[in-house]
């Protein structure tokens, strides 16, 4: 282990500088003059909020994207990146949100896929798990070079991309959201080796639109706005609210404002109920919750611990194998979406994209995708879209939907206004009960505010609201009560006030499960 | 993350006419710079082997629409590809590839021409009786690949493929044993003129009022698709199966009946062959309307005015080229060369884009029509 050093980076040489970067979309300047400096041995955070730029700007640096303005030195020489080879022979590796590993293969397998060590012309097998368990070894990350990448946890999975990219001798690391997916735990777990890891010798740049996260590990912060750097900050001279300041341009309440409301009858309530994935797989495993009116219960877990299918099988979108479903009193149990939404369930499915909205109908037809076949918008099998209009203009503009224009096609609107036509539907049918599955996820800031603010409005006026979400922050701050998924079993249940130990030990399986790997 | 903050889209608020109107002609941009391409590159193929190219296409527009004669033959070949055509395009709007027209085309054709002998004697009443016949036949025969694939997991592409063998070899069967005429042309006997589709007159020729029923199979297909419940299903289930089974739409019974509705199509479309212009099924029959179709409805953007120009252009193509050849020495098939590259063009969408440049192409197929197909 290398000796560890401060954050004093200031005077480190400048590994990498890109200058001017100018990415145009269509009538979108996605990055607009952006320069960015990253020193050796530093974490510089890029943050700003969905669609601001960071991504692109990363993707040009990855070689994904041609830059149409701009140059980018490494080491003070000025270099092209044509494509991800060019950029990995730099020494610049990626960690994507998404994985890209081949989970029926072994980390060791993983690792080399791509740069495999040889011996005459046969595969180096041995040679790739020696040269793994070195670099893991090194570097503290500890993984087993013979495991298979499908039995690990994600945790453990990011382990592996991290070591896949040191394998290929990456002096500069870009990591986009690498926290989306862990449990507290393993969020620190994963900042402490990147402290490591910058101590070494490397560089990071760590993406984020989590203005905590970066507080605590990063030596200086850049923040994107609307494809512009708004400014660049040393993560020791600031604070949230400035950065939040930064990220939106406004102040924003970083707290939502809670009233105290009446609870009343359990409305929606959910015993033993036992749902299958698409894989056939057991996802929820007996699972009883109860939603009462007045409330919202919050489920917190880390993703893949039977969320979706939870949700789904609580709407009637997907079959229950067993127990049962009960709305207002009434067994509902397998009824079927159609008939649920009729009976007043309001359903905000995690994905706005391929299950809230079709994204090629116009706002009009989305906002009757659901209640097409009652009156006033449908009679004896005919449809009539000018009602259809009629109601989306009133609902799109009551929601804050920009533009409000019901004729503008879904697909065409940035993600809050999509989540907010969504929410312009589910909500103004007057419903009793709500599912909302991350409701804001990937949505700027000013679209949180204003669905977090819908949610509470339909709490006091009585409505049992069921959130799920991975923001553990969301959960804790809008939630009267808070069930932990694990493994599609509900472990434990804890107040709004539960400490991030309390939970992230509940969201690991009560921290039995988590160091096996 | 996406970076996709595009600027909203501004389609004007108006009349249902207007709007329908707006839509067609944004739709039809982009057919039409794909046939003014293949007219260029026909002229260079025709310079090259010496042809007079100005010369050979005013001898194809005149074969085409310059006589009324010319005329009737035109709407006498876009009267089937207006209906298989449609039969393409329903099943594309639920995002679904019928290939199966043509053999839904010819169960349509055995059922009129079995039907129209027994029900002959009815005179218009029968030719009715014969159209709903072809039209439950048709629907029944596409529902078969729309089961296939709800219930079973089988591709439509390959069941509407090898179920044309199928219909085209049971139809034959049935012109040549139990149906079979006593006359000399192998087929089915020639059904009694007073219930078959007469003729439009006006010196259009052969040119029949079974023309008007494919108009009206288009305006149906308008209504089916924009106004009625089950059309917004099909549609929604085109776009986004996934928003559509969480809106509470079934999945399967709409890929089974926009199945079920091409066929019914198709089979109308083979009917009213039988019923217009042979008065029987003679083996072989006419054969590719089915596949044109597939041409028609990509050319048409599977909107039923698109449908309904595409089938006049492959119908005023044909008819135009035998003036063509007559007048000008140049060969018939260049005539299926053009509607080739047509067809290339607008299945090509990023050839255009290179030969037009980009923003003619967004311009072009940026219409809401353009991404509903799918494709």
């Amino acid at each position: 282990m290398t000796e560890r050093e401060s954050a004093g980076t200031t005077g480190a040489p400048v590994v990498l500088e890109m200058r001017g970067i100018t990415k145009t979309f269509g009538p979108v300047k996605a990055n607009d003059d952006i320069s960015i400096t990253l020193r050796r041995g530093e974490i510089l955070g890029l943050l700003g909020e969905n669609g601001a730029g960071k991504s692109t700007l990363m993707k040009i640096l990855y070689g994904l994207y041609k830059p149409d303005a701009g140059s980018i030195f490494i080491d003070g020489e000025e270099v092209e990146i044509h494509d991800p080879k060019d950029a990995v022979e730099r020494g610049i590796g990626m960690v994507h949100q998404h994985f890209t590993l081949i989970p029926p293969l072994t980390v060791a397998e993983n690792i080399a896929l791509g740069a495999e060590p040889r011996k005459g012309v046969t595969l180096d097998l041995e040679g790739a798990t020696k040269a793994t368990e070195e670099l893991s070894e090194r570097y503290g990350l500890r993984v087993d070079p013979r495991a298979r990448v499908a039995d690990l946890s994600v945790g453990v999975q990011q382990r592996v991309e991290i070591l896949k990219t040191l394998y290929r001798e990456a002096r500069i690391l870009i990591l986009d959201e690498p926290t989306a997916v862990l449990t507290p735990q393993e969020t620190e777990d994963l900042f402490s080796t990147l402290k490591d890891l910058v101590a070494d010798g490397l560089s990071i740049i760590l993406i984020t639109h989590k203005l905590g996260e970066l507080l605590g590990v990063s030596d200086r912060i850049t923040i994107i706005r609307d494809g512009h750097v708004v400014d660049t900050v040393q993560t020791a001279e600031t604070n949230e609210r400035e950065l939040a300041r930064l990220m939106v341009g406004r102040e924003v309440l970083l707290r939502v404002e809670k009233e105290d409301a009446e609870v009343g009858e359990p409305r929606l309530v959910a015993e033993g109920l036992v749902v299958l994935s698409s894989t056939g797989a057991v996802a929820v495993d007996g699972v009883t919750l109860s939603v009462r009116a007045g409330e919202i219960l919050g489920v917190a877990g880390v993703d893949g611990n039977g969320q979706t299918e939870l949700a789904d099988a609580l709407a009637g979108v997907r079959h229950a194998e067993s127990g049962h479903v009960n709305l207002d009193g009434e067994d509902v149990t397998n009824l079927g979406a159609d008939d649920l939404q009729e009976r007043g369930l309001a359903y905000v499915p995690e994905d706005r994209g391929s299950k809230g909205l079709v994204l090629d109908f116009a706002l009009y037809e989305n906002n009757t995708l659901k209640s097409y076949d009652e009156p006033p918008f449908s009679r004896y099998g005919w449809i009539f879209p000018k009602v259809w209009r009629r109601r989306a203009g009133e609902n799109l503009r009551a929601y804050d939907v920009r533009p409000p224009n019901p004729d503008a096609r879904a697909g065409s609107l940035s993600g809050g206004n999509q989540q907010k036509a969504i929410l312009a539907r589910e909500l103004s049918g007057e419903p009793g009960v709500i599912i909302a599955s991350q409701p804001t996820r990937g949505v700027d800031v000013g679209a949180i505010e204003f669905i977090h603010g819908q949610l509470l409005k339909q709490r006091a006026e009585g409505k049992a609201i069921l959130l799920i979400s991975l923001e553990l922050e969301e959960v804790r701050s809008l939630s009267d009560r808070i069930v932990v998924l694990y493994a599609g079993r509900i472990v434990g249940e804890v107040g709004p006030d539960a400490t991030d130990e309390e939970l992230g030990l509940l969201m690991a399986g009560r921290g039995a499960e988590e160091k096996s790997a | 993350m996406s970076e996709d903050r595009r600027e909203p889209e501004q389609s004007p608020r108006g009349s249902t006419l207007r709007r329908l109107l707006s839509d067609a002609a944004s739709a039809l941009v982009f057919p039409l710079i794909a046939i003014l391409i293949s007219f260029v590159i026909g002229a260079v193929i025709m310079l090259a082997t010496g042809h007079n190219p100005l010369a050979a296409y005013v001898a194809l527009v005149q074969g085409a629409f310059g006589s009324p004669t010319a005329l009737g033959r035109t709407l006498l070949g876009a009267t089937p590809l207006i209906f298989t055509g449609l039969a393409v395009a329903v099943a594309f709007r639920a995002g679904l590839f019928n290939i199966g027209g043509e053999g839904q085309f010819y169960i349509g054709a055995i059922t009129a021409a079995g039907l129209g002998v027994a029900l002959g004697s009815l005179g218009p009443l029968g030719t009715l009786l014969v159209l709903l016949g072809c039209l439950l036949t048709g629907f029944l025969w596409g529902a078969i690949p729309g089961f296939l694939k709800a219930y079973f997991g089988a591709h439509e592409v390959i069941t509407t493929i090898m179920l044309n063998f199928v219909a085209i070899l049971l139809a034959t069967y049935l012109a040549l044993n139990p149906l079979r005429s006593e006359g000399l042309v192998p087929g089915t006997e020639t059904i009694d003129p007073a219930a078959r589709i007469p003729f439009i007159g006006l010196g259009l020729g052969r040119a029949n009022y079974g023309f008007f029923l494919a108009l009206l199979a288009a305006v149906v297909f308008y209504l089916l698709l924009w106004r009625t419940r089950r059309g917004f299903q099909i549609r929604a289930v085109g776009l986004s199966p996934g928003a559509a089974s969480y809106a509470g739409m079934g999945i399967g019974v709409n890929t089974v009946l926009a199945l079920a509705i091409g066929g019914a199509f198709a089979a109308l479309g083979g009917g009213v062959e039988v019923l217009g212009v042979y008065g029987k099924m003679s083996i072989p029959f006419v054969e590719e309307l089915g596949f044109t179709g597939i041409g028609v409805a990509l050319l048409g953007r599977n909107h039923p005015i698109g449908v309904v120009l595409g089938a006049l252009l492959f119908g005023g193509l044909t008819s135009g080229a035998q003036e063509m050849q007559f007048a000008t020495d140049v060969p018939l098939q260049l005539a299926s060369v053009l509607a080739a590259i047509i067809l290339l063009l607008v299945t090509a969408t990023k050839l255009v884009e290179l030969i037009v440049g980009k923003r003619a192409r967004e311009l072009a197929s940026g219409t809401h029509l353009e991404r509903e197909t799918g494709l």
